[in-house]
């Protein structure tokens, strides 16, 4: 009884821990990025998502929407603070992955667009922020604390 | 209103049916140009989504090395170099070659698996794992004869001749990928071909971010400027470019077929018969009005024009899925000497096909609907008298 009481313990414990620990979900075909309403399936590259400490979950095609949201909380669609949100996730130009915004720098006027226009560029390590912005044109290099609503693409 | 038009087509179908032998004629001709042209835009657009669903598996970026504007081998160190750029993923050394069998006159295509193989699916028994073991594309088999468990003889660079077990077979569906192909164990390839251990054929580089490939391949080319990567992108370009020139080949050929069908349709329909005009004067005079004239002419025209293109189109697919185009293969097929036998899966284009429907029936029924109006607007009592 003991120990199948520890099977199923463990059993949830791996079930849970992937999806709480490492990666965020995926966006399945119907979400849509909440502030152009684009979906954000078909730009896979592009992915970024916020996870509230609620579990909740948006997505945005691409971190120049995100930031936007963000700096809008609370608007009129959405009366969650700042304060509610657990966790961003943006996708590593280079690797395509999802990481924490923490583990990113993220790279202004460079010459690659996204889905939305010009974009925030989110690159894992310093020295590969350094070679992006010296083969894509990118002239700041700044990490999310250094961000302002200024700083964010206007298109 | 809509039974009254019903009427004017069962009238044409019925006047149709009183000239069987010349509206049968145009058809069996429009049939058959509707046929050949269809085939080509069929065989052609499921080429190329056969060759872009190829080349989903294929590697983003293949480095080859140059050496007087030539391939040659590339040094293994070379793919620690590429491995290190941000936004690459495995850089895997390629070992292959080609092989002519003086025997059967054929090319055949010998790669070499390394330890860490994948798994591969569209295939039966097992990958070679000892020198003297081997796999092989259905072709090959074919052409020697030769089934599982049966041994294959090859002849080395040094001229000797050398056994293989066959432990593995590929399945006919991937025969456009794996017909002329013989897989060996990477040591035995290197030594059948007697390259040096530290060189590969070519670097297949794996991208995270497809939007990098172009950046990377000309980060390469700056870096180990002794190489040509050729990116997923460049080689379905090249693949659409062959199959537009060919199917373009193909299609000169067939424009005088098309204008010569033009020529005849025209003087069919155009021609109309001195009885085809009494005809109309009698309807006429019946009480018929001008506008019934034309839809009955607009619904002979196109009860001919659709059926000869449905027909036509039809025989097209089967040609083409069911017959495996082997009218067409010949021109279409290229530089190879053992033919896959391929299975084409089914791919069309409906805008082609609403662009090829336009092309044939919109200008028939204006041949047969513009003369008929000619007549239909003089006095009847002058057409029946004429």
């Amino acid at each position: 009884m003991r120990s199948l009481c520890l099977i199923l313990i463990a059993i949830f414990l791996a079930a849970a821990s992937p999806s709480g620990a490492t990666e965020p979900a995926r966006p399945d075909k119907k979400d849509r990025c909440p502030v152009c309403g684009m979906f954000v399936a078909p730009y896979p590259d592009w992915i970024a998502t916020i996870v509230f400490k609620d579990g909740s979950q948006l997505f945005f095609d691409g971190a120049k929407d995100l930031f936007r949201y963000y700096y809008s909380l609370p608007n009129e669609n959405d009366t969650r603070t700042r304060d509610t949100i657990g966790k961003i996730y943006l996708t590593d130009y280079y690797s395509t992955r999802l990481l924490p915004v923490e583990q990113v720098f993220l790279i202004l006027g460079s010459d690659v667009y996204g889905p939305m226009g010009h974009e925030l560029i989110p690159v894992a390590g310093e020295e590969a922020a350094k070679t992006f912005a010296k083969d894509h044109k990118g002239q700041k290099i700044i990490t999310f604390e250094q961000l302002t609503p200024q700083l964010i693409p206007v298109d | 209103m809509i039974s009254g038009k019903l009427k004017i087509l069962e009238h044409a179908l019925l006047s149709m049916g009183r000239r069987k032998q010349k509206n049968f004629a145009i058809i069996a001709v429009y049939t058959l140009t509707v046929a050949t042209l269809a085939s080509i835009l069929f065989l052609t657009q499921s080429l190329r989504t056969e060759a872009r669903n190829v080349l989903l598996d294929a590697p983003d970026l293949v480095v080859q090395r140059l050496a007087a504007g030539r391939h040659d081998l590339i040094p293994n160190h070379y793919a620690e170099k590429i491995g290190q750029l941000p936004g690459v993923g495995n850089v895997t050394p390629r070992i292959w070659g080609y092989y002519y069998d003086s025997l059967k006159k054929v090319n055949f295509t010998l790669m070499g698996i390394g330890p860490k193989e994948r798994d591969l699916q569209l295939f039966s028994g097992e990958l070679p794992k000892t020198a003297k073991q081997c796999a092989l594309g259905n072709g090959i088999a074919k052409a020697y004869g030769v089934e599982l468990g049966d041994s294959l003889v090859l002849v080395d660079s040094q001229n000797r001749t050398l056994l293989y077990e066959i432990t593995g077979l590929f399945d006919h569906q991937s025969n456009l990928l794996t017909n002329d192909l013989i897989l060996l164990t990477e040591p035995e390839l290197r030594r059948f071909f007697n390259l040096p251990a530290d060189r590969a054929t070519d670097l297949a580089v794996q991208v995270y971010n497809q939007r990098e490939i172009a950046t990377l391949a000309k980060k390469i080319k700056y870096e180990l400027p002794d190489t040509r990567p050729v990116g997923k992108t460049e080689i379905l370009h090249t693949y659409d470019t062959v199959f537009n020139w060919r199917s373009g080949i193909m299609l000169t050929v067939f424009v005088s077929a098309l204008i010569a069908f033009c020529i005849l349709a025209w003087d069919k329909a155009t021609g109309i018969s001195a009885e085809e005009k009494r005809e109309i004067g009698i309807l006429k005079a019946i009480g018929w009005d001008t506008t019934d004239v034309l839809m009955l002419k607009f619904w002979e025209g196109l009860a001919v024009s659709l059926s000869s293109f449905l027909l036509g189109s039809s025989i097209a697919y089967l040609h083409i899925y069911f017959y495996g185009a082997s009218v067409l293969t010949p021109v279409i097929q290229g530089w190879s000497v053992l033919f896959p036998e391929f299975q084409l899966t089914p791919a069309i284009d409906l805008y082609q096909i609403f662009v090829l429907a336009i092309l044939t029936i919109v200008p028939y029924i204006a041949c047969t609907v513009i003369p008929s109006w000619k007549s239909a607007i003089t006095d009847p009592d002058s057409v029946m008298r004429s």
